[in-house]
């Protein structure tokens, strides 16, 4: 890389992070509140990114990870009195198990089928979740959360929230950086672009397919109990197919390559209908239609659009 | 358990058979047509039954001619999404997951369209033959019921008739079988596909129209509706209409007898669970590799 | 004579699809360091056999050795594991991944570090990373294709797209390596080089099996079995099999 292009990069990082560290003095709460929420959106979609773009899987059983994460935290900590981090934990370690034993034999379906298992997934566990209302508290919910304190200091306010949440979605962000950019992401791509070929290089498809839909999961049930302790009330609403379907839009939007773009998507999920919600109830039309849109004009997404035009203007400033 | 509960669960099991099938049908349709699975077959369903309820409330249409717009509204949503969407993708050689990607954020935008259009509240559509009901050994069943197992039972048959004697369906089988093979007969492939989401969205909009007196139609349906209608379909081997029938009420009744005495929400529990396992450990359906080939 | 087993050989194999029986008792040695064809027209079975040995179908009846070792029932990562690595017809590349990417793929097999410790980037998965690359690195050093390094491999034209398929096989060091049909789709030119990349690669030591049904292209292996309606009609050097009256009747009706 040109030294030029390099230093503008760190240039730019700088400014974002001093923009993400000022970001709460300058924005109202409830702005605020958006972000955050966004930033667990980003968590539980990082999952779903690493299952499209990597796998070539579409999952929209999300939602199910995420409640089951939202309920461990609000259960253990509300009726049996638990550390915040023993729900996490807990509720981590329940969707890691159910994702290895339900992902097992739904892996090895393909395409329009594993999707459909998995909305198949997210269903069920919807309906579950609105059933077993002696753990969930139905529709009623779970309210009186505590707020997660770190080190003494009480998570309680949506800047405090800020500062710890998008941490978090950092170093989950590193974490799949790592992954995609290992030798596992070599195999996944291989497996993804041409699965007979990477049978005969010894990939052992069936277990990283598993191994990645039970990384999912955690990520799923940890934007759970991240939500769960931020908003202190969860109930059965929040954990419907629709919820799925916002996770699934994260990498859509972004372009399920990308894993930094995972921000940007959570962001315009986050941020776009909120905006959008003065259409009164044709926001939700409008979105639907953004979605197919992006899928039909932007298959690379928004990451795509921003690479391409990059490309252009690094094209242009070179033919000198 | 009493044996009038067994009866009614089963009666109610082969009705709400006939409604999977025919949402199966019409996925199967656009699957033998396309080779593309739709997941938004649940969505015509909603829009041939909200514009057939919109035309005759707001319209004063009488309720035949409510029907046939409803499921023009139906057929015409097919065609518009081929043009629009389809085509311009499956020229560009989008993946499969593309595809997929494409239908589910159909099924989304068209929810939510009926969500702004409709509101939120169900919409009822009078029963055929009036609101009364037949009296069969010690269980119910209203009229309508019974005429709509009759017209999916004809849809049934006209589609084994298109498929099979007409020249039009025979030359659908044969462009979405072999493009190129079809192309050089003088087949339009492009217009075949372009029938084919016709034929899908009408049939789907038929299965709506004729659910509703039953149960009412509001925006969420749709995706219930795809579900059950996929596993239908998937039962019969997904590419013969017909097979959907069977698996219709295969999945009919096998929910229905499942939860006799269990909170209607786990019959969903028991028909997704249901649709899993099929999935896994009968990917060819009920109907074996005939299934496959058959129309 | 040596006790030493051969390669690779097939015992008995037979197969049918439904009723139609596509290989009769098919019997082959690869022997170690040995280039050995297998010819016939379209239809002999051909394809099937060599799905057979690759792992991709399980005979009706039969057995597949690998230096004496049966590895009839193992899959298709388990003999790649062993050392029994295929090409197919149409070149199988990992389309959007560049070249350099693919001949790490190629090497999967030596990963020792988990999913756990590439997600935390430990010393051992870097370290590990940076080996294969290089390794990568020589490798189209080798095969000529440092040029192509950066190029997504979907990009490529045919005759390269075989040498990258050829080059990503040879990377592991295979015990075997299996040529389906490695002729098809290229030009006369591009036919000559992958005759000297298999004599090279056969020089080098490498075992080579290959199924063909070009006769210019057998010119390379020192034993050729002639597969005819599903049996071996005949079997040693070409010159002598082009002379099996067998052959003759088999392929010219004379």
């Amino acid at each position: 890389m040109p030294p030029l292009h390099r230093s503008f990069g760190l240039v730019a990082m700088l400014v974002l992070l001093a923009l993400w560290a000022l970001l709460p003095l300058a924005l109202p709460r409830h702005f605020l509140d958006m972000t955050n929420f966004a930033a667990i959106l980003g968590v539980g979609g990082l999952g779903v990114a690493l299952l499209l773009g990597q796998c070539g899987i579409v999952n929209i059983g999300q939602a199910a990870f995420y409640g089951c994460g939202a309920y461990a935290s609000a259960y253990c900590t509300t009726t049996l009195g638990w550390p915040a981090a023993a729900g996490i934990g807990l509720g981590a370690l329940i969707s890691a198990v159910l994702a290895a034993a339900i992902g097992y034999p739904i892996l090895r379906l393909g395409g329009f089928f594993l999707a459909l298992a998995t909305l198949a997934v997210g269903s069920i566990a919807g309906v579950l979740f609105f059933e077993w209302d002696w753990l969930t508290g139905g529709t009623l919910g779970i309210g009186g959360i505590p707020k997660l304190s770190l080190l003494g200091w009480s998570l309680n306010t949506p800047e405090r929230y800020h500062y710890f949440v998008w941490v978090v979605l950092a170093l989950a962000l590193w974490l799949a950086h790592n992954l995609v950019n290992g030798r596992p992401g070599l195999a996944m791509r291989a497996m993804r672009d041409a699965a007979p070929a990477a049978e005969v290089m010894a990939i052992d498809m069936h277990r990283l397919k598993t191994a990645m839909f039970v990384i999912c999961a955690v990520l799923g049930s940890l934007a759970g109990s991240l939500f769960a302790h931020y908003v202190s009330f969860v109930s059965v609403q929040s954990f419907t197919v629709e919820r799925s379907m916002l996770f699934l839009l994260v990498p859509v939007i972004a372009g399920a390559h990308s894993v930094g773009g995972v921000v940007l998507g959570a962001l315009f999920v986050a941020l776009v209908p909120e905006w959008l919600s003065a259409l009164g109830d044709f926001h939700q039309v409008v979105f639907g239609l953004v979605l197919v849109l992006v899928v039909t004009l932007f298959p690379a997404g928004l990451m795509g659009l921003a690479g391409g035009l990059l490309e252009r203007v690094g094209r242009g400033r070179s033919t000198r | 358990m009493s044996f009038g509960l067994l009866q009614q669960a089963v009666l109610s099991g082969i009705t709400n058979g006939f409604v999977y099938a025919l949402i199966g049908m019409g996925m199967a349709v656009i699957f033998k047509g396309s080779r593309i699975i739709n997941a938004m077959q649940g969505e015509f369903a909603v829009v041939g039954a909200l514009v057939t309820v919109f035309t005759m409330q707001a319209l004063k249409l009488p309720y035949a001619l409510a029907i046939v717009a409803g499921v023009l509204a139906g057929a015409l949503c097919g065609v518009v999404i081929e043009l629009l969407f389809v085509r311009p993708m499956t020229r560009r050689g989008a993946s499969e997951e593309s595809f997929l990607l494409l239908t589910i954020g159909l099924a989304f935008a068209l929810a939510a369209a009926a969500l702004y259009f409709g509101g939120r509240d169900s919409h009822m559509l009078p029963g055929f033959g009036g609101p009364g009901v037949l009296e069969l050994l010690q269980a119910t069943l209203p009229v309508h019921a019974a005429w709509l197992m009759l017209a999916a039972v004809g849809v049934v048959l006209a589609l084994r008739l298109f498929y099979t004697r007409t020249l039009l369906g025979l030359a659908m089988t044969a462009a979405s079988s072999d493009a190129d093979g079809a192309t050089a007969t003088g087949i339009d492939v492009g217009r075949m596909r372009l029938l084919t989401f016709l034929l899908g969205g009408g049939i789907g909009s038929i299965a709506g129209i004729l659910v509703t007196p039953l149960i009412s139609m509001n925006y969420q349906m749709g995706i219930g509706l795809t579900l059950k209608g996929f596993a239908a379909a998937i039962l019969g081997g997904l590419v013969n209409p017909l097979g959907s029938l069977f698996g219709g009420l295969a999945l009919g009744l096998l929910e229905s007898l499942a939860v006799v005495g269990f909170p209607s929400g786990y019959r969903d529990v028991v028909a997704l669970s249901l649709l899993v396992v099929i999935m896994i450990a009968m990917p060819n359906g009920l109907l074996g590799r005939a299934g496959r080939s058959g129309g | 004579m040596s006790a030493a087993p051969p390669r690779l050989a097939l015992q008995g194999i037979a197969h049918s699809f439904g009723g139609l029986h596509v290989l009769r008792n098919v019997g082959i040695e690869v022997p170690a360091g040995g280039l050995v064809g297998l010819i016939g027209p379209n239809g002999s079975g051909k394809t099937t056999c060599f799905n057979i040995v690759s792992g991709f179908l399980r005979p009706r009846a039969g057995r597949v050795l690998l230096d004496g070792s049966e590895i009839s029932a193992c899959s298709v990562q388990q003999r790649s594991r062993a050392g029994l690595v295929r090409t197919f017809q149409a070149p199988k590349v990992f389309e959007r991944m560049t070249v350099l990417e693919n001949l790490m793929v190629g090497e999967h097999k030596s990963t020792r570090t988990g999913v756990i410790e590439a997600m935390f980037g430990t010393r051992r998965a870097r370290a590990e990373l940076a080996a294969c690359r290089e390794r990568a690195e020589r490798c189209a050093e080798r095969f000529g294709l440092q040029a192509l390094l950066a190029t997504p491999a979907g990009l490529l034209p045919a005759g390269q797209r075989r040498v990258v398929e050829l080059a990503r096989a040879c990377i592991g060091e295979p015990r075997v390596l299996l040529l389906d049909e490695p002729s098809s789709g290229l030009n006369s030119e591009e036919i000559e080089v992958l005759r000297r990349w298999i004599a090279e690669l056969n020089r080098g030591g490498l075992t080579v099996f290959l199924v063909s049904h070009d006769m210019g292209l057998m010119t390379v292996c020192d034993t050729v079995h002639v597969l005819y309606f599903g049996e071996v009609i005949a079997a040693g050097s070409l010159e002598h099999v082009q002379a099996d009256a067998r052959v003759r009747e088999a392929y010219l009706g004379v």
